[in-house]
This record gives C-alpha cells, structure tokens and sequence, in this order.
C-alpha cells in the first residue's frame, strides 16, 4: 500500500457516510453487489471507488465486494453495532489458548525467545478471547432489549422462535464456556493459566520472562474478574430478560388466539357458587332478605265477608209432603216450578233442579204417556224442555225408608 | 373428631368459590392437612382441592363456565392493551396497582370493541364496576380503594390456561 496512513484515515473521515453505508449494506446482505456499490456511490459527490480499492478497504469477492475484515472490525468497533457470535466461534479460543499453554508449560526451560514469543501471543489471545465474549453478552443484550421493546413489530410467535434461539444457541453455550467449574471451560482454563503465571512470576530464572509472566498474571486477574461480570449480566440480565420475553410471548400469543373466538373455547373450570349454603357467609343476610319479605310495618285487618243471602238448603221432606197433598200430579215439571214459584219471589234453577230430584227417587214411579211429550218451562232467562211425566197418589211411598232431615 | 384450625372459614371461603391465597392463614391450614381437605371435599361435595403454591381452589363438574370465560376475556385484553402500550403487561398484571380510569380507558379504546360490547359484564363502565366487584368477591383481585385494585396470585390461574392454549396447539401441530 503506497498511501500514508494518515491519508487513509483521512479518507475515512472524510467519506465516512459511504463506508457506513456500505458497512450497513454488508452486515444485512454479507456481501456488496457490484450495482450496490454504484447506486451507494452515485448518492455522494465525488466516485470514491478508486480509493476505496487502492486503500484495500475493499476487496473484490468475484463481480461484487466486501470490507476487509480489519476495516469491518474497526467500523463495528466504532458503531458499537456487533452482531452476536455463535459461542462455536468464541470457544475456538479455548484449542489456541490451552495449545500455548501446554507449549509453554512444556518448554518452560526451553529457548527464552520463543518463551517469550509465546507469552506474547497468548496475552493477544486471552484479550481477543475477552473481547469476544464482552462484544457478544453487549451485542446480545441489545438484541434482547430490541426485541423486548418489540422496535421491529414481530410477531409474538416469531418473538417466542428468537427467545428460545438465543437462550438454546448462544447464552446457555457462551455460559458453559464462562462457568469457571466446568472443568473444560475457557474460564477454567484461564484460571489455570493464571496459577501457573503467579508461580513463574515470582520464581524464574529470566527477568525479562518474569515480567511477562507477571504481566499475564495481572491481565488475567482483570480477565477474570470481566469474565465474572460478563456471566452475572448473562444469568442475573439476560437469561431472565429474555426468559421473561419468551414467557410474555406465549402467554399472549395464547390470549391472542382465545380471544379470536372464546365463545367456542372451554374456559377453566370455576366452582359454581351455591346461592344459599349452610355454611355460607352469606346465610344470616339470605335469611333476613327472606323474612323481609314477611314483615309488615302496618297492621292489615281482614273483614269477613256478608253473605247477600242465606245459602238455600233443599227440604226434601217438606216438599215430598207437598207432592204428596196435590196428588195426582199430572204434570210433574210444571208442578215443581210453580209450587217453587208460589214459595219464593225469584226460582233458581239450582232451586229447580233440586225440587226435580224427586222424581228420580228410586221408591216412587213415574209414568209417561204413550208417545213422548214434551213441555218448555221457563226459568228467568232459561227455557227448558222437560218430558211430561205423571205422578199418580198410588205410587208414591209417603215415607221414605231414608228420610231426610 | 378434631378438625384443623379455621376448618369452618375454609370450607365457607373454598365453597363460595373463592380462591384461597398464601398470605392468608387459612391456605396454611389447607396446605399442612392437604390429604385430608382433599378427601374430605372429594367426600362430602365430589369436589376435587387443588393447591399450588400460588393458590387454593375447589373444582366441581359443574362449572361457572360464563364467568371463567368472562375473566379469561377481560385479563386476556388487559393484556393485550397493555402490551400495546409498550408495558410489560406481566410485571404490571402481578406487581401493580390499577385504577378503574386505566381500565375503562383501554377498553373503550380497544380494537376487541365487538367482542367487548358484546358482552353483559364487560360492555360498559356499569358493567365492568360490577365485574371487579365479582373479581374481588373470588379473590382474583384485591379492591385498594373504591377504583383501586391489585391482581392477586390467583390470576396464575388464567395465566396457565393461556399457555396451555400454546401448549396445546403446538402439540396438535406436531401430531
């Protein structure tokens, strides 16, 4: 590269709006299409293209583009905007890290440059290691955040699939690779690195390695403590967040589908109230409001009714004498409604009927002339039409066996 | 024949229909004779006891079926609005007090308005004054001031079923 570093820097500055375009463009489709990079460019003043090759910030990936990684990082690092990493990509550290460390161990008497050279690499390696995991808990908090706030408007299904992503593929992972008593984790190791280091600090042969060690010691100290912070924002933070986020979901992606029609869902099943139970509360009010009902304040007085007149009571044995007196009677019908007519102002037809009774007693006989004949009699607004039957003197048994009283 | 403390307020509370919570003495009775409280409902009512930690409640075959579909529609759009709010409806349902102004707010302005409206105890501000006193009288809420009220434990109860609705939809997918 034939340009200055300041010219670069410059440049970055000076065009920064492209390359956080093309940044942005990149991190969405992983790549930058020939056409995309044109349509980004033709937006601004002058073509930058030229530069952006002969800088290397872009590399040509068959007729498209992409940012080379040391500028990708960098604009990531700027914008603070870090996508979360699969804990496979982290936990490639714990191979490169333990290999250093076994080298170290083994030739720790061995050439006192490559010791060196190593403890050089493998404090490269536990700062990037650090850096990952921090990069990764902030990128995942966001994410969480953002999705708790819902600032994408996604579904609450979607939001349940995200939820439960993050929790099964990243944090439960990048915690097993933090948890400090798990004998294969990264931290684990780190642990161990740092028990080795305080040994050799304080007792080696060569000072200028002594110092590393002492170096490597202090840095791991920090490491570790991060380390620390970053698994307490992960299960004390993030895992309940997001748990809380999944839990929210379901609960009202469930509402959601009931109240799409909760007359044709079963609702839980509630205990049917008793409106009067013996050993309610509710008894002694129940049984007031019943005997409520019964109390009068005033006092009601119920009169007893006049009868307009005298309930009639037939005298059977007064008109049997009566029959008897105007025998023979020819005309029985005709009889009972005039006698009835000279004892009473007004004749009753139950006073009529009651009189005829007479002649369906089973001790006299009656008798009917050869061809039936009829009479019509009235009685107030009634006419009747009675048989003519004949009563003779002979017939009649004047005392009856049963009497009447 | 000895029965446990508070033997009578627990068989009237449980009866009534209302939910027995943890801060009361009487769950704690339930809770520490929970054998024999089963058996004796299941005994004397065929009702069966269901204890969890968040509350005590009796379950009959017949059920107040209008009312249990009632309470799930109203926690249900509560929920709703209140998500729509940007709230965290769970921690608010659980931890917060709400007042009747709230409440008549989101559901006057809800987009469930049909469903609401179609409904005897939820569709107008009378109606609904009502339905809390219901609520209150099952234990499901607990009454703070005339327009105040907190969400009991008991709302658990409701918040199951709709995850079961997930559960159980799922599970229909899968078969």
């Amino acid at each position: 590269m034939k340009a200055e570093p300041k010219t670069i820097l410059r440049f970055l500055l000076e065009h920064y709006d492209v390359i956080a375009e093309l940044f942005e463009t990149q991190s969405k489709e992983g790549i930058i299409a020939f056409e995309v990079l044109n349509q980004i460019v033709a937006k601004h003043e002058s073509d930058v293209r030229p530069q952006l090759i002969e800088y290397k910030i872009l590399s040509p990936v068959n007729d498209n583009y992409e940012i080379r990684t040391v500028y990708y990082n960098l604009i990531e690092f700027v914008l603070s905007e870090f996508k979360p990493m699969l804990p496979e990509t982290i936990e490639k550290y714990h191979g490169s890290i333990a290999e250093l460390y076994r080298k170290i161990r083994e030739n720790i008497n061995g050439d006192k440059v490559t010791l060196s050279q190593r403890l050089n690499d493998l404090a490269i390696e536990i700062r990037s290691f650090y850096e990952m995991v921090e990069r990764n808990t902030q990128s995942l908090l966001q994410e969480t955040r953002e999705l708790k706030a819902n600032v994408k408007k996604i579904d609450y299904r979607e939001k349940i699939v995200r939820a439960s992503r993050w929790i099964d593929e990243y944090i439960i992972p990048l915690n097993k690779i933090l948890d400090i008593n798990h004998s294969a984790s990264v931290a684990n190791k780190l642990y161990e690195i740092s028990e080795f280091s305080n040994k050799y600090r304080l007792n080696f042969d060569d000072e200028n390695a002594r110092t590393q060690f002492e170096k490597l010691y202090f840095q791991l100290i920090q490491v570790n403590d991060n380390l620390l912070r970053q698994s307490k924002i992960l299960t004390n933070e993030l895992l309940p967040l997001i748990e809380r986020i999944r839990t929210e979901s379901i609960i009202l992606t469930g509402w959601i589908t009931y109240l799409k029609n909760p007359y044709k869902r079963k609702a839980p099943k509630l205990l049917k109230r008793k409106e009067i139970s013996v050993y309610s509360k509710d008894t002694f009010y129940n049984a007031s409001e019943i005997f409520e009902q019964f109390k009068n304040e005033t006092d009601v007085y119920f009169e007893e009714e006049e009868n307009e007149s005298e309930k009639w009571i037939f005298d059977k044995e007064h008109y049997t004498k009566k029959l008897k007196e105007n025998l023979p009677v020819e005309n029985f019908f005709s009889w009972c409604n005039k006698t009835l007519k000279e004892d009473y102002k007004k004749v009753e037809i139950e006073k009529f009927f009651a009189l005829t009774t007479l002649a369906f007693d089973e001790d006299i006989e009656r008798e009917y002339g050869a061809k039936p004949q009829f009479d019509k009699i009235k009685i107030n607004d009634l006419t009747l039409t009675v048989p003519k039957v004949t009563i003779n003197y002979q017939q009649l048994i004047i005392d009856p066996p049963h009497g009447i009283s | 024949m000895e029965f446990p403390n508070h033997h009578r307020q627990i068989v009237e509370d449980l009866m009534a229909g209302k939910f027995m919570l943890p801060n009361e003495r009487t769950y704690q009775a339930v809770k520490d004779n929970e054998q024999s409280y089963t058996y004796f409902f299941k005994a004397s009512f065929n009702y069966e006891l269901r204890l969890t930690q968040d509350y005590a409640y009796l379950v009959s075959e017949e059920s107040a079926e209008m009312l249990s579909r009632d309470i799930c529609i109203f926690i249900a759009l509560l929920s709703y609005e209140l998500d729509r709010d940007g709230k965290n409806f769970l921690e608010r349902i659980q931890f917060s007090e709400f007042e009747m102004e709230e409440i008549e707010n989101y559901f006057t302005n809800s987009s469930y308005i049909d469903l609401i409206l179609s409904n005897k105890q939820l569709k107008d501000a009378d109606a609904r004054k009502n339905f809390i006193n219901t609520l209150n009288r099952r234990n499901i809420i607990e009454k703070t001031g005339d327009n105040r009220f907190v969400f009991t434990s008991a709302h658990k109860f409701f918040v199951d079923f709709a995850t079961d609705i997930v559960k159980y939809e799922n599970a229909e997918k899968e078969e």
